[in-house]
């Protein structure tokens, strides 16, 4: 059975927008220290749903696949150092943009070129664009039955597969026949960590690169709105430290000062 | 030709309260939008909640078993159906787990263009939408331009004031269509809730929340009395969600809720750009946090430094001593 994860290459969403560079002119948001890029952490959680599926089907066959404008080779290898068996990079210059039509068409070809997936796994969203939208256009693309939000994957006799998604408040269980695309959330865990031995492997696996053009992708007409302007929102307020002698007086005095400027009603007004 | 259809979504039989923000832009576009308000509703047992959205606009009803679990596949068939019988210019929905996906399945599947989380939006002169949102978990605003509709909209929660329920005195029946999807490729079982202790964060005036910094599920317990001493509710980071310590339903954040309260307070949260989304435009914000560094101080409108095991016990202490 073969498991296509796909993964993308992100600035790290931890990086403090004070130090975000604004393209304004390319609509592109850069990281403006030499920050490195990471891969999109719920992409990786999709990964670590592929590395488990093996752990109880032994003939599972892991191949990751990125699109994008260019690529950290480190970065994208952390995937064969956990266990993928295959890194495919598909890049063109096009592939840096905020229109999830583009990279879903280039998944799409990517996955056909290779034959075809039984699984497609993404994550539920990109922490750059936050659109959500790729899993959906792919899977659209390729025709697969979608599922989303997953917590868990499994497979049931290499025919079904089985999710457990979530909810506001609480959860349910899907199931589509295979071949077919799922999303997972961050609910389903982190990406496992490599082993020594295998972070050393990985750094003699190649990933194999595909160029855009050799695809054949047909351009995909614009769906989608585009960006005419970037900036970084202002959010400060201005912060009145409560000065105390030690913590449990601090705490006294945080509610005093909460009660006094009305911000706690006791008695519960709900 | 319809002009503006406004999905409603209905959970448990009752209207999700996000609809009246929907109505809110709806009216804004309606100025320049021929065509009209109407309304779909869909679901299992959804008269109530139609009942509710009268007054608003024409009500659109599907109601069918197959709709009863909040399954997406269908729930977005059923919406793509209606905009086929329909064809509005534009669809708003809301941005729960269930009207997103829909949104998002109508848009791909229609190729109209999805003008999503949306906290501005507006109509242009040639005829486009041109809105702002949050990118990058909120560290970014994008300003985004749609050309030539037909749009999907979903409006960011809490960004649009909600309207008044209609006084009903003009609702007619509502128009009711069979179901008839094509062949549904994925099936669902029925799911489990989880109750939540107490009010829910959207609904609650004071939300105190925990992350990271709580080590564990105990500490929930201490937070829990505090907020019913407040009449408040408990919220919590995705930290402590992943961790196991509390349920989903209680995540604050870009993919948690968005609130709103009047009070929140956050222990132990570092105040990660993906946290504060979902709760920046909180009236007061409070933080407890023993690193004086911390993003969360960037926000709050007060802080304590230090150690919430010393801090807030004596805070619940110093509370309840008032209610005694
Ligand atoms: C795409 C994306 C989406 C995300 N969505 C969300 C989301 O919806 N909601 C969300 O919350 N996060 C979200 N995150 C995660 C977010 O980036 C942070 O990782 C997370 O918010 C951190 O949670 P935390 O501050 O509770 O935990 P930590 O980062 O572990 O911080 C713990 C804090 O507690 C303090 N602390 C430790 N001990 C004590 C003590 N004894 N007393 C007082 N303070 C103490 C520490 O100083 C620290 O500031 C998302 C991330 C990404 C990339």
């Amino acid at each position: 059975m073969r498991v296509v994860v796909c993964l993308k290459q992100v600035i790290d969403p931890l990086t403090p927008a004070s130090t975000l560079a604004l393209d304004r002119n390319e609509k592109k948001i850069r990281a403006g220290v030499t920050a490195p890029p990471v891969i999109n952490g719920f992409d990786e959680q999709g990964l670590e749903a592929a590395l488990r599926l093996r752990e109880t089907n032994k003939d599972i066959e892991i191949i990751c696949l990125a699109a994008g404008e260019r690529f950290s080779n480190d970065v994208m290898k952390r995937s064969l150092a956990v266990g993928a068996d295959q890194l495919i990079l598909v890049q063109d210059p096009s592939l840096d943009t905020w229109d999830p039509y583009p990279i879903a068409a280039a998944l799409a070809a990517a996955i056909r070129q290779i034959g075809g997936a039984d699984l497609v796994i993404c994550g539920r969203q990109g922490s750059d664009w936050d659109n959500a939208l790729t899993p959906y256009i792919l899977a659209d693309l390729v025709e697969l039955p979608l599922l989303t939000l997953a917590k868990s994957v499994t497979v049931a006799d290499g025919k079904r597969v089985e999710i457990e998604r979530v909810l506001a408040d609480g959860s349910m269980r899907m199931n589509a026949q295979l071949p077919a695309l799922v999303t997972v959330t961050s609910e389903l865990g982190a990406l496992r960590m490599p082993t020594v031995s295998a972070r050393l492997a990985a750094t003699r696996k190649q990933p194999r690169q595909f160029a855009l053009a050799e695809l054949g992708t047909a351009v995909v007409p614009g769906h989608a709105p585009e960006v005419v302007d970037l900036a970084i929102p202002v959010t400060g307020r201005s912060c009145t430290f409560i000065d105390a002698a030690d913590g449990p007086s601090a705490g006294v005095r945080l509610a005093e000062t909460l009660l006094q400027a009305g911000a706690i009603r006791l008695g519960g007004e709900r | 030709m319809t002009g503006i259809l406004i999905v409603a979504e209905v959970d448990a039989g009752e209207l999700r309260p996000e609809f009246w923000e929907l109505v809110t832009v709806a009216r804004a576009m309606s100025a320049t939008l021929s065509g009209g308000i109407s309304i779909a509703v869909i679901g299992a047992k959804v008269d109530a909640a139609a009942r509710q959205t009268a007054g608003i606009g024409e009500v659109h009803v599907i109601e069918d078993d197959r709709l009863a679990d909040p399954w997406p596949e269908a729930h977005a068939a059923a919406l793509i159906q209606l905009s086929g019988e329909l064809a509005p210019q534009m669809v708003i929905a809301p941005r729960t787990i269930l009207g997103a996906e829909m949104a998002a399945r109508l848009a791909v599947r229609c190729r109209w263009q999805l003008v999503q989380d949306v906290t501005q939006i507006e109509a242009t002169a040639d005829g486009g939408l041109q809105g702002v949102r949050p990118v990058s978990g909120g560290a970014v605003a994008a300003t985004i331009r749609a050309g030539a509709g037909p749009w999907v909209v979903v409006p960011r929660p809490r960004a649009f004031a909600p309207a008044e329920a209609g006084t009903g005195a003009e609702s007619i029946a509502p128009l009711r269509h069979s179901f008839a999807p094509p062949a549904l490729a994925t099936a669902c079982e029925t799911p489990k809730r989880i109750a939540v202790e107490g009010i829910s964060i959207d609904r609650a005036k004071t939300v105190i929340a925990g992350g990271g910094g709580l080590c564990g599920p105990e500490p929930f317990t201490l937070l829990r009395e505090i907020a019913d001493l407040v009449g408040g509710a408990v919220g919590a980071s995705r930290v402590a969600v992943d961790s196991g310590w509390v349920q989903s339903a209680l995540q604050v954040g870009l993919t948690g809720k968005t609130i709103a309260p009047d009070l929140y307070i956050a222990v132990g949260i570092s105040g990660a750009i993906q946290h504060l989304i979902g709760c920046s435009s909180s009236q007061v914000i409070v933080a407890v946090n023993n690193d004086a560094s911390a993003p969360i101080f960037g926000v709050a409108n007060y802080g304590v430094v230090g150690d919430w095991k010393e801090v807030m016990p004596a805070f619940r202490d110093a509370l309840a001593g008032r209610t005694a």
